[in-house]
């Protein structure tokens, strides 16, 4: 029989805090590396059992790998033309992208009007366009940079919109029995009021860019991680493969974290919610 | 005019325009390789006709539909057992924070080294992708139970097993449909990608379905009005996938509002 | 009221949302004399807050004029300040920031220069008693001290009239009463007739309603309408002896009995 008091600990729901133990950093670290080492240990004894070094590498050599690699500087090499490349994109794309948003957000004449283009574009996904864009501008540094715009630009659009829509109708209203003109509402009110939907909708657009990068360096182009890892895998060198996709992975978890870390700094009053992943 | 065909013909003025501007553009240039409107129309014609565009869909599909429920079939489970039990999650979730920053198709050359350029492959990049949205937003569905409900079971006796069954999961259900969702679009888009790559790898070579397709369309006959009715056909199959799938959800649900 | 001393009008005013919709307020006929502190009270749902907008210049009526010193009101302005039940603070200003948001970018703050604007601002954030709070965030503050700074952003554009829509409805019954005297303070009931501000107050506490006013308008809902208007002679300035004397208590009696019946039908089917 569950008695309440099991409820409680076998549950760990949300807003229980005070019968669950609280997870301090230094706990959570801590369960973290105990994950990970029996992850590794695992993968050690499926490498040795397996024995071939191009299926599955032992993770030190994988760890070799990586470290040679940033020894003779090619990781960083890759990194910082990849990262690059999402910087450049992440820009392009929040130039269209942000106004755009901002008047579809305010205008149902125009969002009505837009919003169909948008809506019949979306659901073609940035790879889709990669032959196309290959036809177009051959392989180099504009594809993966057009395909990652593209990529980018759906999700900060919509959440762009979203975030001015969901502008707290009593702040305008405040405004406007204060005598302040319309324009300077825009400026002064909505935009401010609909930045941390605004950060969001950027930390998903370089979610959605990055996972593009891969896709498209890994097709079209002759530089970034994407390339370095099919490059290493032509060559059948394992290890090197899985330093270039860890590396990948851990790019794409810090660009976001930095996100989510400059929107705290920014919007330091948003809600818990907005800034979720 | 009534107040409704004013509607739809605010919504299509915008696209009609431009596809108008299109094939004015694009027929002036005179290259009879360039995609126009006309042309790709015909194209689609063609394809749909000779059976290849429907094959190639059908196939994508097929490794679509496989690698779905191989992943919901893990994640599902997972995702309910990590968000109902603090223990489970602590473990697990180093592991999965991860790996999901680590894109599928990133993942793809290690699957093409273990797997070879067939479906067995593109099967493992779609399972991966529909993994971790399917499994993050379970556990958030599973997080989020009210702990009230799960007072009442308690005092109402059920124990460990039933309560998942008769709270938890109904009451993570919204959240699991929406992970299914998000899981399903992103697996579409897994897919396409995977078999672009497979074909710019394998030399065109037979893996099949529509990413494959595109990719000799461009690679080998530069036919890109063919290109362009693929990207539409991607398009279309997105959002006819998105529609089945929320209105299978919603009759699961009929208690949400939606 | 003699012509004059009427601050506020409104005349057989009508409001109906979407053609052929609800109305939410009917034929109501009400004048504010200047300088004085009017209550609506009434049932939840029966269309006080209309009321309210329809004086803010945030909607307009689909029947009757509401006028302001004579003139019609065609919209939102400064000299008519609101105050929201939610306070509708800027989150991403201090209070500070808050209060001097209607002297920066409207014409409340038309001849005003950075120096002169700053110290309205000090001296009003001073008059609310928040002084010290200036550089903290909104939801750095307490539900009692968010009020005090929607009513500072208020009170520094000099407005002819205060419009309160519910303002206390979200503070706990302690912090309240504090504010209902703070607010009449603030107002200056401790200072001549001449120099206090119109107000006009919504509220569903009756007690509040008869702890704050000159007079009482009390509505009646479904279609909202102006069922009496209660005067309450209680001597200014009023305080905690106010709440207890037996006339105060008389009136809010009188008052309940009028929307007593209303009251208990909105709680059952």
């Amino acid at each position: 029989m569950l008695g309440i008091g099991d409820t409680h600990r076998r549950f760990s729901v949300m807003g229980n805090s005070q019968r669950a133990r609280r997870e301090t950093p230094l706990g959570s670290a801590f369960a973290y590396l105990r994950t990970m080492l029996v992850f590794i240990a695992a993968w050690w004894a499926v490498s040795m059992w397996t024995s071939n070094p191009v299926l599955l590498p032992s993770p030190f050599a994988v760890i070799a790998a990586f470290v040679e690699l940033a020894g003779d500087l090619e990781l960083f090499k890759h990194a910082g033309i990849s990262l690059g490349r999402m910087v450049l994109s992440l820009g392009l794309a929040a130039l269209l992208a942000l106004p755009l948003g901002l008047f579809m957000g305010l205008s149902r004449w125009f969002d009505a009007l837009v919003d169909p283009v948008v809506e019949l574009l979306r659901p073609i996904s940035g790879i889709a366009w990669i032959p196309l864009a290959l036809f177009i501008f051959g392989i180099g540094n504009a594809l993966p940079v057009f395909i990652m715009t593209y990529a980018a630009f759906f999700p900060i659009v919509l959440g762009t919109i979203a975030g001015v829509r969901s502008v707290d109708r009593r702040l305008v209203d405040a405004a406007r029995t204060m005598g302040i003109p319309d324009r300077t509402i825009v400026n002064r009110v909505v935009v401010p009021a609909a930045l941390p939907s605004i950060l969001v909708a950027v930390r998903l657009g370089v979610a959605s860019s990055w996972t593009a990068v891969v896709a498209a360096e890994l097709i079209g182009a002759p530089s970034g991680l994407g390339y370095a890892v099919e490059w290493y895998r032509e060559l059948l060198m394992t290890p090197q493969v899985m330093a270039f996709i860890a590396t990948i992975g851990v790019l794409g978890y810090l660009s976001d974290r930095s996100l989510r870390m400059l929107a705290q700094r920014f919007t330091p009053w948003a809600s818990d919610a907005s800034t979720a992943p | 005019m009534t107040f409704s065909s004013i509607r739809v013909a605010r919504s299509v003025a915008l696209p009609l325009t431009l596809i108008v501007v299109w094939q004015l553009l694009g027929t002036a240039m005179g290259n009879p390789r360039t995609p126009v409107p006309t042309r790709i129309a015909a194209a689609a014609l063609q394809l749909t006709a000779s059976g290849d565009l429907p094959l190639a869909i059908v196939q994508s599909l097929g490794r679509v539909f496989a690698g779905f429920m191989i992943a919901a079939a893990i994640a599902v489970p997972l995702g309910l057992a990590m968000g109902s039990s603090r223990a489970i999650e602590r473990n697990v979730d180093p592991l999965v924070e991860s790996f999901r920053p680590i894109a599928a198709i990133a993942i793809l050359p290690l699957a093409i080294l273990w797997l070879g350029t067939g479906t067995p492959a593109a099967m493992l990049i779609v399972a991966y992708a529909a993994f971790f949205p399917i499994v993050v937003n379970t556990i958030a569905g599973a997080k989020r139970v009210s702990p009230t409900l799960l007072r009442a079971a308690a005092t109402m006796g059920l124990d460990h097993i039933q309560t998942i069954r008769t709270v938890i999961v109904p009451s993570a259900l919204p959240a699991i449909g929406v992970g299914l969702r998000i899981a399903m679009g992103v697996a579409w888009t897994a897919i396409v990608a995977a078999e672009l790559a497979v074909g710019a790898k394998a030399g065109g070579g037979g893996s099949g379905g529509i990413g494959q397709m595109m990719f000799v369309f461009y690679a080998y006959s530069i036919e890109l009005n063919r290109i362009v009715v693929c990207m539409i056909a991607v398009g279309l199959v997105a959002l006819v996938l998105d529609h089945v799938l929320r209105a299978g959800l919603r009759s699961l649900m009929p208690w949400v509002s939606q | 009221m003699t012509e004059s001393a009427v601050k506020l009008r409104l005349d057989s005013i009508g409001k109906r949302f979407d053609a052929g919709g609800t109305v939410a307020v009917q034929d109501f006929t009400l004048d504010v004399a200047r300088g004085e502190f009017l209550v609506i009270v009434g049932p939840s749902g029966c269309g006080k807050t209309t009321i309210l907008n329809l004086l803010a210049g945030l909607e307009s009526p689909t029947s009757g004029t509401a006028s302001l010193d004579g003139k019609r009101i065609g919209g939102p302005g400064p000299e008519r300040g609101v105050m929201f039940q939610d306070y509708a603070l800027f989150p991403w200003h201090t209070v500070l920031g808050n209060v001097e948001f209607g002297l920066r970018h409207g014409p409340a703050g038309n001849g005003l220069d950075a120096a002169a604007r700053e110290q309205r601002v000090r001296k009003t954030i001073d008059l609310v008693g928040l002084k010290g709070a200036e550089h903290k965030y909104p939801h750095q503050l307490s539900g009692g001290m968010r009020q005090r700074v929607a009513l500072a952003r208020l009170v520094a554009n000099e407005p002819d009239v205060l419009l309160m829509d519910e303002p206390l409805a979200a503070l706990d019954a302690q912090t309240r009463i504090i504010l209902q005297d703070e607010l009449l303070r603030i107002w200056g009931q401790d200072r001549p007739p001449a120099e206090r501000r119109t107000v006009v107050f919504i509220t569903h506490a009756i007690d509040e309603a008869v702890f704050l006013a000159d007079r009482v308008a009390v509505m009646t809902s479904h279609p909202g309408r102006l069922k009496a208007v209660i005067d309450v002679p209680l001597r200014r300035p009023r305080g905690d002896a106010t709440r207890a004397d037996p006339q105060s208590q008389a009136l809010c009696q009188h008052i309940w009995s009028l929307i007593r019946d209303e009251a208990y039908r909105a709680t059952v089917a």
